[in-house]
């Protein structure tokens, strides 16, 4: 019961945001609104529904999930990029990974430490 | 002449895909056989659950007499839950909430450049070999979650199947770079690693920061969140502007 509430939450943030954002200058999906809006009604009464949190943590962990239907296709239309392949895979290897790097440099030099900072292995 | 058992067996399939139900099971069977298969390979960076998945879903709508199109058309009722999911990341955001009114100056410094990076590379590079521009608006909002990178593409005039394919390549190398880059660059706090995931590498980054840490999951998902409204206001009138 506490999931299918919370689940009615998200919902209701989903149609907030589907209410918005014909009105917004720029199209921006009906999910982020919602997300912002949610954040919002969390932040105004001083902390998360117990509803929503119990929903979210399986959702979440779902999302790779949810992509991968729209992945497949990409295998069965493979062939009419075959001409622009090395392109396409030079573009997005060596361009994710110089704006990985562009990314932790910048951030690296603008983020001020963290005072117990953690070890990735640690938790990997 | 084909037996009339036979005959109705070999009928089954498209029967199937009449309804939903079976692009649901089918997608929900590859994933667990997925993750099975990548903890039994020892969790590979480079061969995610998800890729494994997607290559058997690939192979099995390939032996039977059924189209990819009967297999969206039912999986996307379960990519409905896209929606819902990207509502739901407002609890890790709200989570860390303090922990972004202290750093908004460095984010918004870093982040709106980081973003513009992330396309800007990529853009460059296939512009330079000389892909066209159906593939340049397939790949510009790779770095962008997907429901936001769908709505771009299709305004730009790009392949969704294209972007979808970038984006889960996107998502792998940014996961393998960070985390590469990171034990190079010697970065350990997990605020960084989860906003760098979070910006280069979608939804599929924030799963990863996740399993670092929630503290790292909540950061990617703000990363992922900012470069994601960020490059829907900026990057159509930029493209706009150039093309």
């Amino acid at each position: 019961m506490q999931v299918l509430r919370g689940f009615l939450w998200l919902l209701a943030g989903l149609l907030f945001g589907q209410s918005v954002v014909p009105w917004l200058p720029v199209a921006l999906p009906a999910g982020v609104v919602g997300m912002l809006a949610l954040t919002l009604v969390f932040a105004l009464r001083g902390g998360i529904d117990a509803d929503v949190a119990a929903v979210s943590q399986p959702l979440i962990g779902m999302l790779a999930l949810l992509i991968m239907p729209g992945v497949v296709e990409i295998f069965f239309v493979a062939g009419r990029f075959a001409d622009q392949a090395g392109a396409i895979l030079v573009a997005l290897l060596v361009g994710t990974l110089a704006s990985v790097a562009s990314t932790l440099w910048l951030l690296k030099q603008c983020l001020p430490a963290e005072p117990a900072a953690r070890d990735v292995e640690e938790a990997t | 002449m084909t037996p009339p058992l036979f005959a109705s067996l070999a009928k089954l399939p498209t029967l199937w895909f009449q309804t939903p139900i079976a692009s649901i099971a089918l997608t929900l069977a590859a994933y667990f056989l997925g993750v099975r298969v990548f903890k039994l390979l020892g969790r590979p960076n480079w061969c995610p659950a998800m890729l494994i998945a997607a290559l058997f879903i690939a192979a099995v709508i390939a032996l039977l007499p059924v189209g990819i199109d009967d297999y969206k058309t039912g999986a996307a009722w379960l990519m409905l839950l896209l929606g819902p999911a990207t509502v739901a990341l407002a609890v890790p955001l709200y989570q860390q909430l303090g922990q972004i009114r202290a750093l908004w100056k460095p984010i918004v410094m870093t982040l709106p450049l980081s973003a513009t990076l992330a396309a800007c590379y990529a853009l460059v590079i296939a512009w330079a070999m000389g892909a066209p521009l159906n593939v340049l608006a397939s790949l510009a909002p790779k770095s962008v979650t997907s429901p936001i990178a769908l709505s771009l593409t299709e305004e730009l005039g790009g392949s969704t199947a294209l972007l979808m394919g970038s984006l889960m390549l996107t998502g792998l190398t940014a996961i393998f770079a960070v985390e590469w880059l990171c034990r190079l660059m010697a970065i350990r706090d997990h605020r960084l690693i989860g906003l760098a995931l979070g910006i280069n590498g979608h939804a599929l980054g924030t799963v990863r920061a996740f399993e670092i840490s929630h503290q790292a999951g909540a950061f990617a998902s703000l990363g992922m969140s900012l470069t994601g409204v960020f490059t829907a206001i900026v990057l159509p009138v930029a493209w706009h502007l150039l093309f």
